[in-house]
């Protein structure tokens, strides 16, 4: 590796108390490891219950590894003691979660300026780059709208950029687009793709989609059933900027959809 | 249309409740039961000679003084016992037999600690409202969306933060509905502290009208209660749905915890 890496993971494990309490605990991650260059979109894939979302809480420092270690910038940052996390990593690490976690009493500009008035850091810069943000994915216009009266792909476009608007190194995300419909799913794909070539942030995205995985990443990783680990690396050399629509077709798409769906178990 | 609609409906249930009122009254006596108009003109008279509005101003002092003095811990407490688990797990039995005590039974006591004056109706309706809001606030912090709280921390937000721009709006709801079935108690806990030992008051209006058998004075000062229970619900229900400006109309109010006279 001759490139400094942003993110490394190295032997991680993650131990649950059985149910009982008496027997053995049960392994959820068991010795995985991996590393991040700065300004990477990695996608990972896995089946579902293997631990996907585990992995990056450990990561964001909500959760503490039982094994193992994570660093960030040659740093560890994780001792494995759980004392001490730093969820967010002093907002370093973005997340954007799974369902859309969008703050229900506040508008759709108060939900994008929340990290920026969390931080201390709410200024004019802030509400411009806040506007520029709306515009670029298409929520002009909807500013003072509430979440509820927003549609699905709309709400994830604000959490979207709710974690962009702060400028973190690394954003993870958890299958952000799952619950769309195909539609809507690419629309995010594309928004998602446009604002990362401009920015160039890392990214580590969580899918269970083989397509989605190699449309958005420069890299994928497989993911094992429990106790998980990493069984599978594919590097993505489909040229970018990409057309997701015509994914499918591009010469290399069909056999690294083979090779990814024949590890993915 | 269908607002004419609900107009005409309740106009129809209260002349239905007059007529039978107006039947009980003649069919008991109006001695026992006075008909609605004589204690209409009993209430009207009342308010001539500005009575009524001095005893009620002093039900209305006590009510709002102890729904304050109890509103306001009870909705601070769950606050600051999230944060410490140890102590919510020693006082959670304490508070629980409290909610269940009947506040009333205290009443004589409150009246021996702190006399007949105005501070032993402040005491009852505080310790009535301080449960009631007390648990119904705990029910919305615990309420409160883990992810929510998960995503705030991750974006860098203080605990500060976290509890008033978080917790405290999550749990508006629940709240509110602990202040919604605390307010006719509070009204309720004044006016029964002064019937049992005061010289003001509506609860002492209800209680001089029975002892001098003017039925239509004990009737009119009821009323008198029952119309400031609602104008107090209108009081509470409009702040609410200032704070609530964000739901969805469709959706009610969280869970209530109730009773606990």
């Amino acid at each position: 590796m001759s490139e400094v890496s942003l993110l490394e993971v190295a032997g991680l494990g993650k131990r649950f108390p059985s149910r009982d309490g008496r027997s053995d605990a049960r392994w959820v991650i068991q010795n995985l490891s991996f590393s991040v260059r700065d300004g990477e979109f990695v996608t990972v894939i896995g089946p579902s219950g293997s631990g996907k979302s585990t992995l990056l809480n450990m990561i964001a420092q909500t959760d503490a590894p039982s094994a193992g270690t994570i660093s960030f910038k040659g740093a560890p940052v994780s001792n494995g003691d759980g004392a001490g996390l730093r969820p967010g990593l002093d907002c370093q690490i973005g997340y954007v979660f799974q369902d859309d976690t969008l703050l229900p009493w506040r508008t759709t500009i108060d939900n994008v300026l929340f990290p920026l008035e969390a931080q201390g850091r709410l200024d004019a810069h802030g509400r411009e780059r806040a506007a520029a943000l709306m515009d670029a994915v298409g929520l002009t216009g909807f500013e003072r709208y509430y979440p509820h009266e927003l549609s699905g792909g709309m709400r994830k476009r604000a959490a979207l950029i709710r974690t962009l608007v702060y400028d973190p190194p690394i954003i993870l995300m958890d299958e952000p687009f799952g619950a769309l419909d195909a539609q809507t799913r690419v629309q995010l794909q594309e928004d998602l793709l446009r604002l990362w070539e401009a920015g160039r942030k890392t990214i580590i995205f969580i899918t269970h989609d083989i397509a989605e995985a190699i449309a958005l990443g420069d890299r994928a990783l497989v993911l094992s059933r429990a106790p998980t680990h990493i069984i599978g690396e594919h590097h993505i050399d489909i040229p970018r900027p990409r057309n997701l629509r015509d994914i499918y077709a591009a010469p290399q798409f069909a056999s690294l959809y083979e090779a990814i769906r024949a590890q993915v178990q | 249309m269908t607002r004419w609609q609900s107009i005409i409906d309740k106009a129809l249930v209260i002349a239905a409740v007059l007529a039978l009122w107006q039947w009980g009254s003649m069919t008991a006596g109006a001695y026992w039961v006075p008909a609605p108009w004589p204690v209409v003109l009993a209430l009207w008279d009342m308010m001539r000679t500005g009575e009524i509005f001095r005893h009620a101003g002093y039900t209305l002092q006590a009510s709002l003084w102890g729904f304050l003095l109890g509103g306001i811990p009870g909705m601070a407490l769950p606050f600051v016992l999230r944060r410490l688990p140890r102590l919510e797990a020693i006082l959670d039995p304490f508070l629980v037999g409290g909610y269940g005590l009947p506040k009333l039974a205290l009443a004589p006591l409150f009246i021996l600690w702190f006399g007949i004056g105005i501070e032993s109706k402040i005491a009852l309706v505080t310790s009535v409202v301080f449960f009631l809001v007390y648990f119904n606030t705990a029910a919305g912090v615990r309420a409160i969306d883990p992810r929510l709280l998960l995503m705030s921390r991750v974006i860098g937000a203080g605990e500060l933060r976290i509890a008033t721009q978080v917790i405290w709006p999550s749990a508006v709801p629940f709240i509110f509905a602990g202040f919604r079935v605390s307010t006719p108690y509070a009204i309720g806990g004044a006016v029964i502290a002064e019937l049992i030992s005061s010289n003001r008051g509506l609860g002492y209006l209800v209680q001089l009208g029975a002892m001098n058998f003017k039925t239509s004075q004990v009737f009119a000062a009821i009323l008198a209660i029952t119309l400031i229970v609602i104008g107090a619900n209108a009081v509470v229900n409009g702040i609410e749905r200032r704070l609530l400006r964000w739901r969805p109309s469709s959706k009610t109010a969280g869970t209530t915890a109730s009773g606990g006279m």
